[in-house]
């Protein structure tokens, strides 16, 4: 497998802003979608369940 | 304990994830006063359910001015009302119990959804707004005939609503 | 590292056995549990029924406890005795010992399996149509309870088998640190202890007495509550082994390291001390239990999130690690220098981002009132099959492909199928498990023969629903396929020949290794202190509660079906039988 390494990346030297950038994405989905099943697809659906009034 | 700085800013992202979610369902409880299936009903023999004076003759009973309570008794593989019928505007509660095994009752495509245990009542409290159609489906397995189990509610619009056995 | 170089088999030839074992068992499980997998499928959607509608439970009960038990479980101890041998460099403390725990999962695989077939046999007054979940009143015959206690059992020996390696080890290298490979083993190995117990005490206090006519009636929310005890901590015992292999092959797999161990320890140990006091969101919709436990459980839950984000971060880093040596370069172009022709790495990595999506739905599961849109539909469905069921599932699919050299010293029959392989379960997944999702929200409940009702249709906003059902024809039909790919790779490459010039056995290095890691987080002594802790605090009252209610033995419920008349009447039947050949 080292064969195939171009190149020897410390741990210094190493920034993973690739995966920055991934999962900020990812995060961003994910605001996104809660946002969307809770206040649209939850909230808004029919027979909203309440506190017991009897 | 060395921690990358952008390790650092997504333990914070995280933690305002997590910290979001929580407030979220905060509010949906305490803002638009969505509650749980919860312990507030007295235990019930299963055993007696026929000689309990609500679950005795289950039904749709009017409570208040716009309210009604229905009791439901859950069986395999049937419910005790199997068509139940409300009037729109209303605010509704189910009852249900259970005579056998655990069940649910599901109205299809709402949030009214709840299980039914043996020995429990389980207590939903809905707002039925607009007149409609709904499938009412047991989502809990409850043996060889649970895909048979289903009901059928029905919301009314208000005028023309009438309780059984008023007439 | 290995006082030896070459292959696992190499090193530790016995010690191969008994792993290569345990994976053949769990091949044999994925078998035929994918097969009842595809059959429900095709019954659910009414393409092809079979059996009939009421013996559909009993596939299921089959498809689930083969899979999630058998198939994920022998997997399982196959990696972690592999990862402990490995990482301490030294073989199991005594082979006859370990051969007991496996017989006696291997047993109450069977026991339960034939509990469950019992049904298909005329004549034999057997079944165990209670799903994996075995709600009482539902009732199985005791077989598949003892099965599953022996199982249980079983694998408890194993973790202690680990823990002996280590003890071991430990006498010899008083001062270093546990390796992390073998950490990770015995960190899981305590919380399924802790969360096991519950469940063997349903099973053994309540449950089989029960079955066996001891006693007449158990408390139906109180069994159901210790199932959920360990009910969840059970999907971390899954998905631990997967972490496992993410956190020490996948960087090694990608030609980089891990980038950081003490933060797999952190996540570890959150793990620990994390999995079991959260089981009560599986009771969201339970009467009988307080709104108040039920959020004390969702924050658990959401905290949860905590180790699993983590998680994701570190593993990307590392592969990103692992491209940018490769050569790779700019903010996303270092993802085409990863080596996407390897079935391991793209298995792996496939299996991971499934995990992300599961990740979206998980949170919508952990949500307490927003569980009344989701509960028990099969949105629930599409989301474990992206967890246990493409994470931990692909996942060791992938990982057999790198595993099977070491273990046989044959290489792999053809590692382009294994390509094709965990694209296939890839895109199959993709198909089956959206529209699972789907379907979930438009009030389609799981666990039904006949979806299909007579008083009412579904309203589809997107789409149709026939539409949707053949995506879950299509994606149920490649994920068939794809098991009978994998199997073909490792049938073909069992029966070849052993070659010389396999890689070395061995696991990924760190780029920030354990010298950065405080010495308190190898203290397995005070996490468990704490887990059990944390467990007493959010399950002691509302154990309590439940027991005040209905009593220890519950308000009722009488048994369905009924095993103890048969039992009975069998016993007369023989007793007389015996009278009358004495006499
Ligand atoms: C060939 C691949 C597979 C297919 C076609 C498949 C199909 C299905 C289907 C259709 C159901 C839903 C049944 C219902 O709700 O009525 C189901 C349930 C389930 N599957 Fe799979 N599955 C596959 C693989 C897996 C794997 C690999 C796992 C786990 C390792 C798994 C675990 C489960 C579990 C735990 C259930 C729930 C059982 C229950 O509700 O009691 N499946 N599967
Ligand atoms: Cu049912
Ligand atoms: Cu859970």
């Amino acid at each position: 497998m080292s064969s195939e390494l171009e190149r020897e990346i410390g741990h210094d030297e190493f920034d993973p802003v690739g995966t920055l950038g991934l999962i900020t994405i990812y995060f961003l989905i994910l605001v996104v979608l809660w946002i969307f099943m809770y206040f649209v697809e939850f909230a808004g659906g029919d027979l909203t369940v309440v506190g017991v009034v009897v | 304990m060395n921690i990358h700085t952008y390790e650092k800013f997504w333990l914070g992202a995280s933690m305002v994830l997590i910290v979001g979610f929580i407030l979220t369902i905060t509010y949906g409880s305490v803002g638009l006063g969505i509650a749980m299936v919860d312990d507030s009903e007295p235990t019930i023999n299963p055993e007696n359910v026929g000689d309990h004076p609500d679950f005795g003759d289950p039904g749709v009973e009017q409570v208040g001015e716009n309210e009604y309570v229905v009791h439901v008794v859950a069986v395999q593989f049937a419910y005790f009302p199997g068509e139940i019928e409300v009037p729109a505007d209303s605010t509704v509660t189910f009852k249900l119990t259970s005579e056998d095994v655990i069940h649910s009752f599901s109205v299809v495509g709402t949030n009214a959804n709840t299980m039914i245990i043996p020995g429990e009542i389980a207590s939903v409290t809905v707002e039925a707004d607009e007149p409609g159609e709904y499938g009412i489906v047991c989502s809990e397995y409850c043996g060889s005939g649970h895909h048979d189990m289903e009901g059928k509610l029905t919301v009314v619009p208000q005028d023309e609503f009438e309780l059984e056995g008023d007439e | 590292m290995s006082t030896e170089s070459g292959t696992f088999l190499d090193q530790f030839p016995a010690e191969a056995k008994v792993v290569r074992t345990a994976f053949y068992s769990s091949f044999v499980a994925l078998f035929v549990g994918a097969l009842m997998g595809i059959l429900q499928v095709l019954h659910r959607t009414d393409v092809l029924r079979i059996v009939d509608s009421a013996d559909y439970y009993s596939l299921l009960t089959l498809h689930a406890v083969l899979l999630v038990l058998s198939f994920s479980v022998f997997f399982l101890v196959g990696i972690f005795t592999w990862a402990v041998t490995t990482s301490l460099d030294r073989g199991l403390q005594d082979l006859r010992y370990t051969w007991a725990w496996y017989g006696l999962m291997a047993l109450g695989t069977l026991l339960a399996g034939i509990a469950v077939l019992g049904a298909f046999i005329p004549g034999l007054d057997m079944s165990a149509a209670v799903l994996y979940t075995f709600y009482a009143p539902l009732q199985a015959h005791p077989f598949y309870y003892l099965g599953l206690a022996l199982f249980i059992v079983g694998t408890w020996l194993a973790g202690l088998d680990w823990f002996r390696s280590w003890w071991a080890w430990k006498k010899d290298n008083p001062d270093e640190r546990i390796p992390l490979p073998t950490f990770m083993a015995l960190t899981t190995t305590l919380f399924w202890i802790l969360s096991s117990a519950g469940v063997a005490v349903s099973v053994l206090a309540f449950l089989l007495p029960w079955s066996l006519g001891i006693i007449d009636q158990v408390n139906a929310l109180l069994t159901r509550t210790l199932f959920w005890y360990f009910g969840h901590a059970v999907v971390y015992f899954w998905l631990m082994p997967a972490y496992l292999l993410w956190y020490t092959m996948l960087p090694k797999i990608s030609g980089g390291k891990l980038f950081s161990d003490p933060l797999a320890r952190v996540v570890f140990v959150l793990f620990l001390i994390l999995s079991t006091p959260t089981g009560i969101h599986h009771q969201y919709l339970d009467p009988g239990i307080a709104e108040g436990f039920k959020f004390i459980a969702m924050v658990n839950t959401m905290f949860l999130l905590l180790p699993s984000l983590l998680t994701a971060f570190t593993v990307v880093a590392s592969m990103e690690h692992g491209a940018r040596q490769r050569g790779g370069s700019g903010l996303f172009g270092w993802l085409r220098a990863l080596p996407w022709r390897d079935p391991v790495f793209t298995g792996m990595a496939l299996a991971g981002l499934m995990f992300a999506a599961a990740g979206f739905s998980g949170m919508i599961n952990a949500g307490m009132n927003i569980n009344y849109l989701v509960h028990n539909t099969w949105w629930v469905v599409g989301h474990f099959h992206l967890t246990v069921g493409t994470a931990v599932a692909l996942t060791f699919m992938a990982a057999t492909y790198w595993f099977l050299p070491q273990l046989t010293g044959k290489a792999i029959w053809s590692k382009s199928l294994g390509l094709v392989q965990v694209l296939v379960w890839f895109v199959g997944m993709t198909f089956m498990s959206n529209s699972m999702h789907r379907q979930g929200l438009i009030g389609v409940p799981r666990r039904t023969a006949e979806p299909q009702y007579s008083g009412f249709d579904y309203e589809v906003a997107v789409g149709s629903m026939a539409e949707l059902n053949m995506q879950v024809i299509i994606g149920g039909t490649l994920l068939f396929i794809s098991t009978l790919l994998f199997l073909t790779v490792v049938v073909m490459t069992v029966i070849g020949d052993k070659v010389d010039g396999l890689p070395d056995n061995g696991y990924a290095d760190t780029l920030s290794g354990p010298e950065d890691a405080p010495l308190v987080l190898d203290n397995l002594k005070l996490w468990a202190g704490i887990a059990a802790l944390l467990v007493i605090l959010a399950y002691s009252l509302p154990l309590a509660a439940i027991i005040t209610r209905g009593g220890i033995l519950g308000p009722g419920g009488s048994p369905s079906p009924q095993f103890v008349d048969t039992l009975l009447f069998v016993g007369r039947v023989a007793a007389d039988t015996v009278g009358g050949v004495i006499a």
